[in-house]
């Protein structure tokens, strides 16, 4: 490493922050954009799993909130594809190499969603977990991704407290409308553990060595564990792991060791809704194709 | 049923159904911003079908859910046009701007209407409709700038010129009829209109998936 390089490094260590006309390292460029893109693809594939259920929201003020939720997705992605168009990485090959199957986007995105159930459960708590790993990233090292994040994390805790409202309503319903949060919870856990990614301790991830990310996966995960079991947990609802418990000594969450190679599989493409979805995003482009000509041909 | 009640539920029944159409292009808009508009549009026109479902429901005796969701298709009194699945960018702004036109002459009439409640809900959508309108001559503007997009644009406005007739009463069809032609700078055709009371098959099919949830619990279940 040379010896800017190294100072680079000592100085977002110590919690200094860079701007967009900053010098930065090559490597530092790079894994920024490769993290800020998969974070704007995972918003806008994000939108996917939950647009059709704002065709089924069961009242006009859930079809109000949701449509309104997921417009602030759609809106978090156009903020997060600026940042990285600044540093150096147009909007149109990100969105290219999202639907080559290049880049990625977020696990949980990879999944199908079967009922209204879903909705709930997506809303409350996935977006629980990415509030923990965006909660994080406002001291990120980048100040201008740190600074759309104070927006975006705002927005998100709006999200939470939409879903739990969804998922209390179903609660305290009939037995079958309990049944479908169960029946949620039991297929999201799964993803859930997956979300932050494997136990790699901090100092080994690179992310957290640029100070791109301030914690460890495995720190964010007992944050989302700490925040969340005993809410779910108090509505009557089972966490489908038996070995799920927190160590009173160590203060420490205690689970089933989720099944990493999934996620790994899962986050390449592999995973149950991956290439519909993507097929589906692909398709679209296609359709309005056109419509980007005319506006360029205008703007000319 | 009122002549009162009657009007609010053809309102009411054209925004929500056109807000449903438009919330299609959730996530698959050509642009993310445009994404982000038609949302918007969306939970306006959603809005303000609840709010006028809900002074007839006053008058019904029943609430503004049930309304929007509990009755039979031959119940809702949209008009054909926002009926339509139309998942293609020129004819959902081609219909965009036509029943933005056409609601801006509907809700011109309404807002002198003697009714307080009538014309103060005219008042307040029509002052949501602006931005919607800017957006919609916003489009027209860019389809017209290329021959690929005019003719496109033609094509589309052709196909649902009969369907917009039908949103407006017969007496204030000629108007909508000169705002377009003045607007295309063309004739448009001498055409009957396709008006309420009729339906198009696809409005079973999006009031089928509309329900779908809301049907599975018992009647009267919270969601």
């Amino acid at each position: 490493m040379d010896a800017r390089t190294q100072e680079f490094l000592e100085y977002v260590q110590s919690g200094g922050q860079v701007e967009t006309g900053d010098w930065m390292p090559d490597e530092y460029r790079a894994r920024l954009i490769k993290f800020i893109e998969m974070h704007g693809n995972s918003e806008l594939m994000g939108v996917l799993p939950e647009r059709d259920w704002i065709l089924r929201a069961p009242t006009l003020q859930r079809k109000l909130a949701l449509t309104a939720k997921i417009q602030d997705e759609v809106g978090h992605a156009q903020l997060i594809y600026r940042v990285v168009e600044d540093l150096g990485k147009p909007r149109s090959a990100c969105l290219d190499d999202l639907v080559s199957g290049k880049a990625k986007f977020h696990n949980v995105f990879h999944y199908p969603t079967k009922t209204w159930g879903d909705v709930g459960v997506i809303a409350w708590l996935v977006d629980a977990a990415a509030i923990v790993s965006q909660k994080a990233l406002l001291k990120c090292s980048y100040a201008p991704y740190a600074r759309i994040m104070k927006k975006i994390c705002w927005e998100e805790s709006f999200h939470i407290l939409h879903g739990r409202d969804v998922i209390l309503a179903m609660v305290t319903g009939t037995d079958e409308q309990f049944g479908l949060v169960q029946e949620a919870l039991d297929r999201w856990w799964e993803p859930l553990m997956h979300f932050h990614g494997n136990p790699i301790p901090a100092e080994e991830d690179p992310m957290f060595v640029w100070r791109i990310k301030s914690q460890g996966n495995e720190e964010a995960r007992q944050q989302f564990l700490e925040g969340y079991v005993s809410q779910i947990r108090e509505l009557g609802l089972e966490i489908p792991d038996p070995a799920l418990r927190k160590d009173e000594e160590t203060g420490t969450w205690l689970y089933t060791e989720p099944d990493w190679e999934k996620l790994r599989s899962v986050v390449t493409g592999h995973g149950p809704a991956s290439e519909e979805r993507l097929a589906f995003r692909r398709l679209s482009r296609q359709d309005v194709d056109w419509v980007e000509r005319v506006v360029l041909a205008e703007a000319a | 049923m009122s002549d009162r009640t009657d009007l609010l539920l053809s309102l009411a029944d054209d925004e929500l159904v056109l807000g449903w159409r438009n919330s299609e292009w959730t996530g698959i808009a050509p642009f993310l911003e445009e994404d982000v508009a038609f949302s918007s549009i969306a939970q306006n026109e959603i809005g303000h079908a609840r709010a006028l479902y809900e002074l007839a429901a006053a008058e019904l005796g029943t609430t503004a859910d049930e309304l929007a969701f509990d009755r039979t298709p031959e119940e809702y009194r949209c008009a054909p046009l926002v009926e339509l699945r139309r998942l293609e960018w020129a004819r959902t702004i081609a219909r965009h701007w036509l029943y933005e036109t056409a609601d801006e002459i509907r809700l011109g009439e309404l807002k002198t209407s003697e009714d307080p409640e009538i014309a103060g809900i005219a008042a307040k959508m029509n002052r949501e409709e602006a931005y919607h309108r800017m957006h919609a001559e916003m489009w027209v503007d860019r389809l017209l700038s290329t021959d690929d997009g005019r003719s496109r644009l033609k094509e589309a406005v052709d196909e649902l010129w009969p369907y917009a007739l039908g949103v407006l009463d017969d007496e204030l069809r000629p108007e909508l009829r000169r705002r377009a032609e003045e607007r295309l700078e063309r004739k448009l055709a001498e055409v009957d209109a396709v008006p309420r009371g009729v339906h198009e098959s696809e409005l079973a099919e999006l009031l089928e998936e509309m329900t779908s949830v809301r049907r599975s619990a018992p009647p009267g279940s919270q969601w």
